[in-house]
């Protein structure tokens, strides 16, 4: 049974790190892609990628998942190829490799590698694609190249050194005298300063130069600088540097670089012409020197496939239910101190006050002590946005070129923190708008142009923290949303009554989209210019705490804003009561409590409101919203608390306020989930259980406009 | 375990050799009648902790319990099984059971004993007729089929079995998610 559960934990830990492999996939996937649109190539993208699919195979080796394992293979090979240019880096491949990533994905989504997918045929396509023909003709016959330093270079070696030179760069060969007991910081060192201008496409020991306590070390380099710059960056001046020579005609023997398969590059710039062929001596004269000896040399290819299987970070994974029962222990121990606090008080007014004193005293390193500690916890459950945005900009690129739309996504503030257990519940809600934008709101690249429009679109992804609120605003710049249109449709549907549709504001009108008779009517959809199921994204957020909220304007675009409380676990709440039970709200959403000023109540088509500061301040009696019963005879109902959420105000009428403290929400179980209005329950440590309030959906619930109901201004 | 919470498991330990076809059940009562749970689905028994009511919830929903920092769903079996609400004694016990994807507090009004049943012992549900409530998974006849008087169970019951009738309950459909809030 043991070895069951030691079995169990070592997948969880193989899926946890499959997962941090595949996210580390899709976003060097997502930089090839930049890569490709800007014309460049990132040799060390695609090693970094195929490093990671290498470690996904051993891993589902070991694990014995099979279809992931035969996945890995394919993709592996399809990136060796890349690597070593016998597969040409386009769009179509990139797909290809989207799709692979995509089936990871899914493979790894359920452990039984039920997933429906077929290995077989993404095999076949990966095969399909066309393999860069053999080159009929060698550039590097061209140049004043050893053919015994040729001999020793790897395929990659001898690719990145061709195609550097295909690209029109200068190769250079580098000697340098290096002590052997410092070798490895000073070709550290060396590559450092070599890095920013120039590749490094092999170095190895030169046989001849090597004596007594110093090793000469020969390096090619490809680089787009002079050589006298090239010069200056190195700072050795021992450093011996000299470009590589294109080699005089000899007639017929040279083939003209034309024919090839491989795409034509501008010829190679002219090389610096300091340098004479003659004081160049042949690079690596020894051809005696194997590459097998290069134990002694650190060279250390990176992409040469020996990769370890240990931890590619020194992160440490945890359960996200080991946190949550952390902090409910940390939830705990806070009703423990609260218990404290009343001891000391006690002692205080009792006969001691030298112990009392020394008990305040350890009372309140106590209490500091917890308050780091509940931080602790709650930081250690953050995670950076990017983790979303990340799998968003996957979506975007994936949707666009099934639209053949062009699209440009920006993300601000990717590394805005939030709970996991938010941003893993943002991602549905999230992709949807994305999908919506772009499916609907971003015009094809001729619409756009026609109106006037770049032909590419633009979507903005912008997220920042506000107070105890992160606010994420998703805008695109495609047609926009029509309240008219909206207005007619919502009467048509019978969601809205025609009166209230007319009295609605048009921002109103553009959140009725937000309501479940609406947004999943297709027709209606598809004029709107908007989405299926954005009543889907208003729970989801909803569910969370949060708020979401649209702005559009016909023609110009649309801007989504979602706000979130940054954490769902510990958090500040105002206890009250209503009919003598105590029920708790989170102080995030509440903006101020006042007296309950009687005489000010008006009724307005049948809602109840007063004048808050010169706007209107809808009322809700929770009691008759909850069905409380009838109020006791001595109370009345003394308070109200002013919530709001997005941009809507209500005010709660209560019968008592009972102060301020910091609780753990806990759900209610699966038969109670739901339940509108409340979103879970608190312990205040004497084992009696709080309900705790979801300000969002009563606020929903009270003010939503309905068929025939008229909506009441929101005053904000 | 704190005080006022019996380990069922305490209470009965099972043969050595289980005989095929017997099956365990917990023997409660509420209102007049005797019911039985598969004691495999029994996770605990405690006495009546503070209960928070919980507005629109379900009707046979009494509320919310802490169990250990666990937020629980109570059910009132009165509720439930559609008979007459009863008062709360000093016998009043909840039972826990884990109907699969949650654990819920059952509400009853006492804890009988843990019966063995036979296949000989168990009458399948469709002896009621056909419009038999759904969680009623059949009726138990401890004594019923050849006696065992050497079972532990037997034993240790010390009351004549013959006339008594179990109502046993299916746990899975007697905590069915109810679909509509109140």
């Amino acid at each position: 049974m043991v070895g069951g559960k030691d079995g169990e934990r070592a997948k969880e830990e193989f899926l946890a790190e499959s997962q941090e492999l595949i996210e580390g996939l899709s976003r060097g996937l997502l930089e090839l892609d930049t890569g490709i649109k800007q014309g460049q190539r990132s040799p060390d993208t695609v090693n970094d990628l195929f490093r990671g699919v290498h470690t996904l195979k051993g891993l589902s080796g070991m694990f014995g998942f099979e279809r992931l394992g035969r996945m890995s293979h394919v993709l592996e090979d399809l990136l060796e190829d890349l690597r070593l240019g016998r597969v040409e880096l386009t769009q179509q491949v990139l797909d290809v490799l989207f799709e692979g990533v995509d089936n990871f994905q899914r493979l790894l989504g359920d452990a039984a590698e039920q997933a429906s997918v077929d290995v077989e045929t993404f095999t076949t396509r990966v095969h399909g694609l066309a393999r860069a023909k053999v080159k009929a003709h060698n550039i590097l016959e061209e140049y004043e190249l050893d053919a015994s330093m040729l001999g020793v270079l790897t395929e990659y070696e001898e690719h990145r050194l061709r195609t550097n030179l295909e690209q029109g760069l200068t190769v250079y060969r580098l000697r340098v005298r290096l002590a052997l007991d410092v070798i490895d910081t000073a070709l550290d060192s060396l590559k450092e300063r070599v890095k920013n201008l120039a590749e490094i496409i092999t170095y190895l020991p030169s046989m001849d130069g090597g004596g007594g306590d110093e090793i000469e070390i020969e390096m090619l380099l490809a680089s787009k600088k002079t050589e006298a710059e090239v010069r200056t960056a190195l700072g050795r001046p021992d450093a011996k540097l000299t470009a590589v020579e294109r080699r005089p005609k000899t007639g017929g023997a040279q083939t003209p670089p034309a024919a090839a398969g491989a795409p034509k590059q501008p010829p190679p710039a002219a090389p610096a012409p300091a340098a004479t062929t003659a004081d160049a001596p042949a690079l690596a004269p020894a051809p005696a020197a194997p590459k097998a000896e290069a134990a002694a040399a650190p060279k250390k290819s990176a992409a040469d496939g020996d990769v370890s299987l240990r931890s590619i970070t020194s992160v440490v994974r945890v359960d996200i239910r080991k946190l949550d029962h952390l902090m409910n222990v940390v939830g705990e121990l806070g009703t423990v101190r609260a218990a404290v606090a009343r001891l000391v008080e006690r002692l205080r007014a009792g006969a001691a006050p030298a112990l009392s004193s020394e008990a305040h005293r350890i009372h309140r390193a106590f209490q500091r002590h917890l308050a780091e500690v509940q931080e602790g916890v709650l930081d250690i459950r953050m995670v950076p946005l990017s983790q979303l945005f990340d799998k968003v900009a996957v979506v975007v690129r994936q949707v666009a070129r099934e639209q053949s739309k062009e699209v440009k996504l920006s993300i601000i503030g990717a590394e805005t923190e939030v709970d996991k257990l938010i941003a893993e519940e943002l991602a549905d809600p999230m992709m949807h708008i994305v999908r919506n934008a772009i499916d609907h709101g971003i015009e094809s690249p001729d619409v756009r142009t026609k109106n006037g429009k770049a032909t590419t679109g633009s979507l903005m992804v912008v997220a920042h923290q506000k107070g105890n609120h992160v606010v994420i605003e998703l805008s695109d710049d495609g047609r926009g949303i029509d309240s008219n249109v909206i207005r007619e449709a919502a009467v048509r549907k019978g969601v809205l009554s025609e009166q209230a549709a007319s009295d609605l504001t048009r921002e109103e009108l553009l959140n009725v989209i937000f309501m479940p008779g609406f947004s999943t009517a297709r027709e209606i959809t598809d004029i709107s210019g908007r989405g299926v199921g954005m009543d889907v994204v208003k729970t989801n957020i909803t569910r969370l705490g949060g708020a979401v909220d649209i702005d559009s304007e016909k023609g110009r675009g649309t801007k989504v804003t979602i706000t979130l409380p940054i954490t769902l676990a510990i958090i500040s709440a105002l206890l009250f009561e209503v009919r003598g039970r105590l029920f708790a709200i989170p102080l995030a959403v509440v903006q101020e409590a006042l007296r309950m000023p009687s005489q000010a109540v008006r009724t307005v088509d049948g809602r109840e409101v007063i004048t808050l500061r010169g706007t209107t301040l809808p009322l809700c009696r929770l009691a008759d919203l909850f069905e409380l019963g009838p109020i006791a005879e001595n109370a009345t109902e003394h308070f109200v608390i002013v919530v709001s959420v997005g941009n809507k105000r209500l005010g709660m009428c209560v019968e008592r306020l009972s102060g301020q403290q910091d609780i753990v929400i806990k759900g209610l179980g699966r038969s109670l989930a739901g339940t509108p209005g409340i979103s879970g329950a608190t312990d205040l440590g004497d084992q009696h259980l709080v309900l705790v309030l979801d300000a969002a959906s009563i606020i929903e619930e009270v003010l939503l406009p309905r068929a025939g109901a008229l909506a009441v201004g929101v005053g904000s | 375990m704190s005080q006022g919470q019996v380990n069922v498991a305490k209470n009965y330990a099972p043969e050595p050799t289980e005989e095929a076809g017997v099956r365990e059940f917990l023997a409660f009562v509420v209102a007049s009648e005797t019911y039985a749970l598969p004691l495999s689905c029994i996770r605990e028994i405690m006495r009546v902790p503070s209960v928070t009511p919980v507005p629109r919830a379900p009707r046979e929903v009494l509320g919310i319990i802490s169990v250990r920092g666990q937020v629980t769903t109570l059910i009132d079996l009165r509720q439930r099984l559609r008979v007459p609400a009863g008062p709360v004694s000093s016998r009043t016990r909840v039972l826990l059971v884990d109907q699969g994807d949650e654990i819920m507090g059952l509400l009853c009004d006492r804890v009988q004993q843990v019966h063995r049943l036979s296949e000989k012992e168990v009458e399948m549900a469709s002896v009621l007729g056909a419009d038999a409530a759904s969680y009623v998974m059949g009726i138990g006849r401890p004594g019923q089929g050849e006696r065992k008087a050497e079972t532990a169970a037997e034993a240790r019951a010390g009351h004549d079995g013959d006339d008594e009738i179990l109502i046993l309950l299916d746990p899975i459909a007697l905590l069915k998610r109810q679909v509509s809030h109140v």
